[in-house]
Formats: structure tokens, C-alpha cells, sequence
């Protein structure tokens, strides 16, 4: 060899650091993105939460007071538990039929594509176009509802997104119907992940078909379906787009959440500062999301 | 020879059109889409530069423009021309300096007498001139006059008639006024403004915008507790309060041209949606002042009044670097009556109707009798004084937003008519603080 154990240990150190740097070399257009896009906004929304700012005038620094403000104003805690609702809504309703549908349908062979294919339409069609179907199929006038009513069946002509007591309720289930379908696929790929021997010995022990499900098919996928509850956690925080569509956030704030709560005080009162406020509220929670999610992982859960 | 010579020639031709492109400036133009994009581009922008070689206006609908042209303005890459979702939002732009003064323009060409003092007034922010309305309008009470005529009903021209037709009408079933907000929750301030200026009366309303008068006052709580009873306790829009969440877009209209709804109390750009409505229907439609709500004369200032509204603003980008040619642009808009009717007339009236000084000549051959009834008597009694305020023209922005948001919660019962009002002051005096209150033209 022509190289001493010292510069052997040079080229070896020289080499390492190259590849450091080239380690970073790659990274850097990522960070640089990442820089522009998320840090460096993120970091000017906190600045602004702490200011009072039109969003055209010259921001004002008023320190807390917008945190002050949003402790004591009502319509803010009322949307936080209307994103709570819906975040409940989500974990359970759409799971539910997530599951039932990826179970039902990885055991059948024939057409399993064709209803693949229709569970996922939904997801891929546009919130504007979904909205509208569902505005126009629950029409207090020209609805499924009044159809029925014409025909002597009562009892569902109801002003779904009209009424303060179901507007909520009516814009998750729009949701839902449009984001299960995306659940049915992800959960029908993480069950065909699962070993068939574990069928086939439940089969041998008799366990009927839920058992199977119970004991085999959830401990299989429980990665799978623990992400997706994370994943729905942290998307929920931000939901906007069904409920602007729709209700726009009422009646009388009855589905307002944070998104359409903070949508309407920067583009129409014009509280830009304010609403970063909420933003960074929205923030916090979903940091908080994630830091539960991370501590259960170190502390040895499966997820 | 002659193939040297058709060479120099179309040599010459391009080089000709090269200075001549390189010469042109062009002006762009953001418009929220209004469905009369197509006419605007062939009456105003293709004629406009068919005979200016030195500018070209490049008109661009916008859609969600009030999201766009924030971020856009603040960027430096915001439109020369630009439009304006009302006097408030104008006035938000001037404090943040993205708006170029106009009133060297108005000095120059003249357009304060070319649009009508009132609306040139509403432009006005600081003493200076930022904006020109795009169009004007009103609220009247439109009726189904076939199904008037059905029943020999008389067209109400007080409040008992109004009140008692409309109890009549819900009696038989019907929907005494079509209306809804599901695809345009800000509605509720067609009806707030309203109720305010019919039943306390415009002087007082006049008397709160300037601050002489407080929000909190009897009348002002009169009048939204008599919106509230109508909408919540009667269900008379819509049929019932959850219908009027529910109904939006072109439902009110429909149940209107049907004879389901028998009144309706909106804005003349309503002008544009009934004659197809209609049409469909077989029926016929008219309109009709919108009387006084209260009995108390000292409120009032005559037998019916009409509130003054702008559709609308069009203002300048302070970063244009064509100004000259963005002033020659809205000069253009503003000097031809004839062609901006003949715009207009191709909504029905309904929108572009540019508040200029228009006699009643000056409106096309075969236009609707109600319509130029309409431009007529609203000529005649607004320059008699007999005018009242609509909130989107006249409210800064965040006392508007409370009063056509927050009113839902009274109808709810989830705030008291006291609680609303002491609110909607409290806004009011932070618009004041901030300076966003918008100049009024004081009443004659």
C-alpha cells in the first residue's frame, strides 16, 4: 500500500467529510424549498399574530393582545369545538366504513375492481362539484327529501345545511362520503399485507368472521389504521373547504370552524393579524397532535 | 425587380408593426366575472382598441379576485387597473397606499360631472378621489303582478298593506318573499339595510354614518327587531328561516317566476335574472318603491325613498407605470352613455349601469318600460333627497361584516337586538379609530 496508517487516516477522514457535504449538497434545494414555502412563512405568521395588520396597512406590534382577544372572544372556542366534533366525526364514522369496506372487499374475487374503482370516484371529483351534487340531492324544495315528501313519505325534508342543529353534521357526512372511499383503498392494502396463514389457522379454530376481522385483520393493519388516525387528527384542524362550500360557516356560526373562522377575518374584516393569531392556534394544536403520536412511539407503540 | 421590391415592402410593413407593437401600452385590467365578460370585451375592450394604436387594454376576469389581488398588490405584479369589492374595501387599499389618487384624472377630464355626485362622493377617501363605481343599483319591492292580478291584490304602498299582504300570502301557503343566503351569506345585509333605512329612516341612518347618532338607538333596535320577528318568528323569507339558509343562487328567483313567492325586497340587479325567470314561467313580473316600515313620519322623508348602492368599484394600481394611459382607459369608460347602456343592456340593466348623468333618452330603443320607470324615478327622488344607504356601499369593513353575520345569531336567539347593536357600535368606533370610516356626502 502506498499510504501510511496517518494519511490513510486522513483520506479516510478527507473522504468522510466529502460525503457529508455532499449529503448536504443533495439535501440543500429540499431545505432551501422547505425554507421558503414553510419555515420562513411560519415564522413571519407568528410575527404577525403579534401584530395588528390589515393585511395592506403598515402591521402594528401590539405583543399578546390578539392571543388576549381570541381568549375572550366566543365565536373563536365555538369553532374549536365544531373542529373537535368534526375530528371526532372523522375518527369514527368514516373509519368505521372504511374498514367494514376494505373487509368486505378483500374477501371477494369477482368485480372487485369495479367497486374499487366506484368507492375511490368521490375522492378524486372536485370539493366544488361533490358540494353541489349534495346541495342540489338535499335541496329543501327539490330534494330527495321533498321527492319523498310528495310521495306521502314524511320525515326527510329536512333543511340539512339550513338548520343550526344539523349543518354541522350535513357538511361531515359530505365529507365523508367523498374521503371513506380513500380509507377503503389505503386499509385494502395494508390487509393484503397480512399473513393468509393467520386466516387460515383462525379458520381451523372456528373463529367466525368478525373474530377474524376482531383478532386477525385490525392487530394486521394496526400501523396502517394508526397513521390514518393520525393523518385525520392533523387534517381536521384545518378543514375548510366542504364548509365554505357549503354552509360558508352557518347558520349563526353553527358550523363555523378555526379555517372558515379565520378565512372570514382576513379577506372580509380585513384582521390579518388576527387571524394569523388563529392560524397559529391551529398550529400549536396540530404540533400538539403529532407530539402525543411521537411520545406514544418512544414510549413503545406500534405506530 | 418586382420580387426585390414586394421584399422591401413587407420589410418595411414589418418593421412598421414591430415600432408600432413596441410603441403600444398595454393596460391590464382585473374584473371580478360577472357573466358579461364577452360583451365587455366587444363593446368596450375590442372597440376601445380598435381605435387607440398606442394602447391596448388587456381585460382579465378574475376568479376569487378579492383572495388575488391582496397578494398581487402587495407583490408589485397587481394589474393597472383594478376592481374593488365596494367603498370599504377600497378604502382598506388606500391605507395601505396601493391605490393611485384619481382626482387629477376627475380634474382633467371632467368626471365629476359626468357621474353623479353621489356616487363620485362614495369614491372619495381623504379628499381625494381613489375609485369609480362600476354600477348602481337599488332595493324596491319586486312583485309577481300575474299572480296579483289573479288574486286583485293592490300593489302595498304602506307598511300595514305590506305587513297584512304578506301575512295574507303565508296564510295561502305561499312564500311571501323568496329569498335566501346559502351561496351568499353577506344577503342578510340586503335585508338589514333595508329594515334600518325603512323603518328608522334615512336621516337617522345619515345621522349614525356620521356618527351624530348612536347604532344603540331605539329606532335602529326597532328596526332589526322587526327584521328578526319577520324572518325568525313568520318565516316570510324563504318560507322559514332554515329555507332562507337553505335557498341560494337562483331558488328565490325561480319560486318568484312560479308564483310560489308572491314579493320580493332585493336589488335592481335583479333586473338581469327575471326577464328569463319569467320568461320560463309564462307569468309577469313589475316592481314597486319599498314604503316606509314605520308609521312615524318625523322618521321618514316622504312617501318612499331609494337607497343608494354601488355594484362595485374600479381603481388604480399605485405601482401602474402606464398612469397617463390608465387615466385615457377610464376617461373612455366614462364619456360614451350610449355605449355603456348599450353594455348594460345586455344584462338587462341589471349590472355595468355606470352611474353617469343619463336622461331618459339616452337609454336604447326597446328598452323595458319598467326598467327606464326605475332609472326615472330613481333620478327624480334621489336628487330630491329621498335616499337612504345600503351597508356594502357605505359600511367600512368590519362593521359591515358584523352586521350581516352576527344578525344570525339574533335570529337564532342566541343574542339579544341590545346585545347586537352595542356590538356593531363597538365595531363601528374601532373603524372610526383605525380611521376606515367612509366619507359621506352631507344630506341636502
Amino acid at each position: 500500500m502506498a499510504f501510511k496508517i496517518d494519511s490513510r487516516v486522513g483520506v479516510t477522514s478527507a473522504y468522510r467529510w466529502r460525503q457529508i457535504l455532499s449529503n448536504y449538497i443533495f439535501l440543500a434545494p429540499v431545505v432551501a424549498l422547505n425554507l421558503i414555502v414553510i419555515v420562513i412563512p411560519s415564522l413571519t405568521s407568528v410575527y404577525i399574530s403579534m401584530t395588528k395588520w390589515s393585511g395592506l396597512n403598515q402591521p402594528e406590534f401590539v405583543g399578546l393582545a390578539n392571543f388576549e382577544r381570541l381568549i375572550n372572544d366566543p365565536i373563536y372556542w365555538k369553532s374549536l369545538s365544531h373542529n373537535v366534533i368534526w375530528t371526532i366525526f372523522f375518527l369514527t364514522i368514516p373509519v368505521a366504513m372504511g374498514l367494514t369496506g376494505a373487509f368486505l372487499l378483500s374477501g371477494i374475487k369477482r368485480f372487485q375492481m369495479v367497486y374499487r374503482v366506484a368507492f375511490f370516484i368521490p375522492y378524486v371529483i372536485a370539493s366544488v362539484v361533490n358540494t353541489e351534487l349534495w346541495r342540489t340531492l338535499l335541496h329543501p324544495r327539490h330534494g330527495i327529501g321533498a321527492w319523498l315528501a310528495k310521495q306521502g313519505i314524511e320525515g326527510f325534508d329536512i333543511r340539512v345545511f339550513g338548520s343550526k342543529h344539523t349543518a354541522l353534521y350535513g357538511v361531515a357526512f359530505v365529507d365523508s362520503w367523498h374521503f371513506w372511499g380513500f380509507l377503503v383503498i389505503v386499509y385494502l392494502a395494508a390487509m393484503y399485507q397480512v399473513q393468509p396463514d393467520l386466516y387460515e389457522v383462525a379458520i381451523l379454530e372456528g373463529a367466525s368472521r368478525f373474530q377474524r376481522f376482531r383478532h386477525v385483520t385490525v392487530p394486521g393493519i394496526r400501523p396502517t389504521l394508526v397513521f390514518t388516525l393520525l393523518m385525520i387528527m392533523i387534517w381536521s384542524v384545518p378543514a375548510f373547504d366542504y364548509i365554505y362550500l357549503l354552509t360558508d360557516g352557518g347558520p349563526a356560526h353553527a358550523s363555523e370552524v378555526l379555517g372558515t373562522y379565520l378565512y372570514n377575518m382576513s379577506f372580509f374584516r380585513f384582521e390579518v393579524g388576527y387571524a394569523a393569531a388563529i392560524g397559529v392556534t391551529m398550529a400549536l394544536i396540530t404540533a400538539f397532535i403529532v407530539a402525543i403520536f411521537v411520545i406514544l412511539r418512544r414510549r413503545g407503540w406500534e405506530i | 425587380m418586382k420580387r426585390l421590391s414586394i421584399l422591401m415592402l413587407l420589410t418595411l410593413f414589418i418593421m412598421v408593426g414591430a415600432v408600432g407593437a413596441q410603441d403600444a401600452v398595454t393596460v391590464t385590467w382585473w374584473m371580478e366575472p360577472s357573466g358579461s365578460d364577452d360583451h365587455v370585451q366587444e363593446l368596450i375592450i375590442d372597440v376601445f382598441n380598435a381605435s387607440h394604436d398606442n394602447i391596448q387594454i388587456d381585460y382579465q376576469p378574475q376568479e376569487s379576485i378579492n383572495d388575488q389581488l391582496r397578494p398581487a398588490l402587495q407583490a408589485g405584479v397587481g394589474p393597472d387597473i383594478v376592481w374593488l369589492a365596494g367603498n370599504a374595501a377600497a378604502s382598506q387599499y388606500v391605507a395601505g397606499g396601493f391605490l393611485l389618487p384619481l382626482t387629477g384624472y376627475a380634474d382633467a377630464y371632467g368626471w365629476a360631472d359626468k357621474l353623479l355626485p353621489w356616487a363620485y362622493g362614495a369614491g372619495i377617501v381623504a379628499g381625494e378621489l381613489y375609485s369609480i363605481p362600476v354600477t348602481y343599483e337599488s332595493m324596491v319591492l319586486f312583485y309577481n303582478k300575474t299572480v296579483f292580478e289573479e288574486n286583485g291584490w293592490e300593489v302595498p304602498r304602506t307598511a300595514d298593506e305590506l305587513w297584512s299582504l304578506a301575512q295574507q300570502t303565508a296564510d295561502m301557503g305561499l312564500v311571501p318573499f323568496p329569498y335566501g343566503n346559502a351561496t351568499w351569506q353577506p344577503s342578510n345585509e340586503h335585508l338589514m339595510g333595508i329594515y334600518l333605512n325603512n323603518y328608522a329612516g334615512p336621516d337617522n341612518v345619515y345621522a349614525a354614518l356620521i356618527g351624530e347618532k348612536a347604532w344603540t338607538d331605539s329606532e335602529f333596535a326597532e328596526a332589526t327587531d322587526l327584521l328578526r320577528e319577520h324572518i325568525a318568528d313568520l318565516g316570510w323569507f324563504g318560507g322559514s328561516l332554515e329555507d332562507y339558509y337553505s335557498l341560494g343562487g337562483n331558488d328565490p328567483t325561480a319560486m318568484f317566476a312560479s308564483g310560489e313567492g308572491t314579493m320580493m325586497m332585493s336589488g335592481t340587479w335583479m333586473f338581469r335574472g327575471l326577464g328569463p325567470a319569467f320568461e320560463e314561467t309564462g307569468m309577469e313580473w313589475d316592481w314597486a318603491p319599498l314604503p316606509p316600515f314605520s308609521e312615524d313620519a318625523d322618521m321618514q322623508v316622504g312617501p318612499y325613498s331609494y337607497d343608494l348602492a354601488l355594484g362595485g368599484n374600479l381603481g388604480v394600481n399605485a405601482a401602474t407605470e402606464h398612469p397617463e394611459e390608465v387615466g385615457i382607459v377610464l376617461d373612455f369608460l366614462l364619456s360614451d352613455k350610449a355605449r355603456i347602456l348599450e353594455l348594460a343592456s345586455t344584462t338587462g340593466f341589471g349590472e355595468w349601469v355606470i352611474p353617469l348623468r343619463y336622461e331618459i333618452d339616452d337609454f336604447p330603443p326597446g328598452t323595458d318600460e319598467r326598467v327606464l320607470r326605475f332609472h326615472s324615478d330613481f333620478a327624480e327622488t334621489t336628487g330630491a333627497g329621498r335616499y337612504g344607504y345600503t351597508a356594502w356601499t357605505f359600511w367600512p369593513a368590519r362593521a359591515n361584516q358584523q352586521l350581516w353575520e352576527a344578525i344570525e345569531l339574533v335570529w337564532a336567539g342566541e343574542m339579544s337586538v341590545e346585545e347586537y347593536l352595542e356590538n356593531h357600535a363597538a365595531e363601528w368606533a374601532q373603524d372610526a379609530a383605525d380611521g376606515l370610516v367612509l366619507s359621506i356626502l352631507p344630506r341636502e
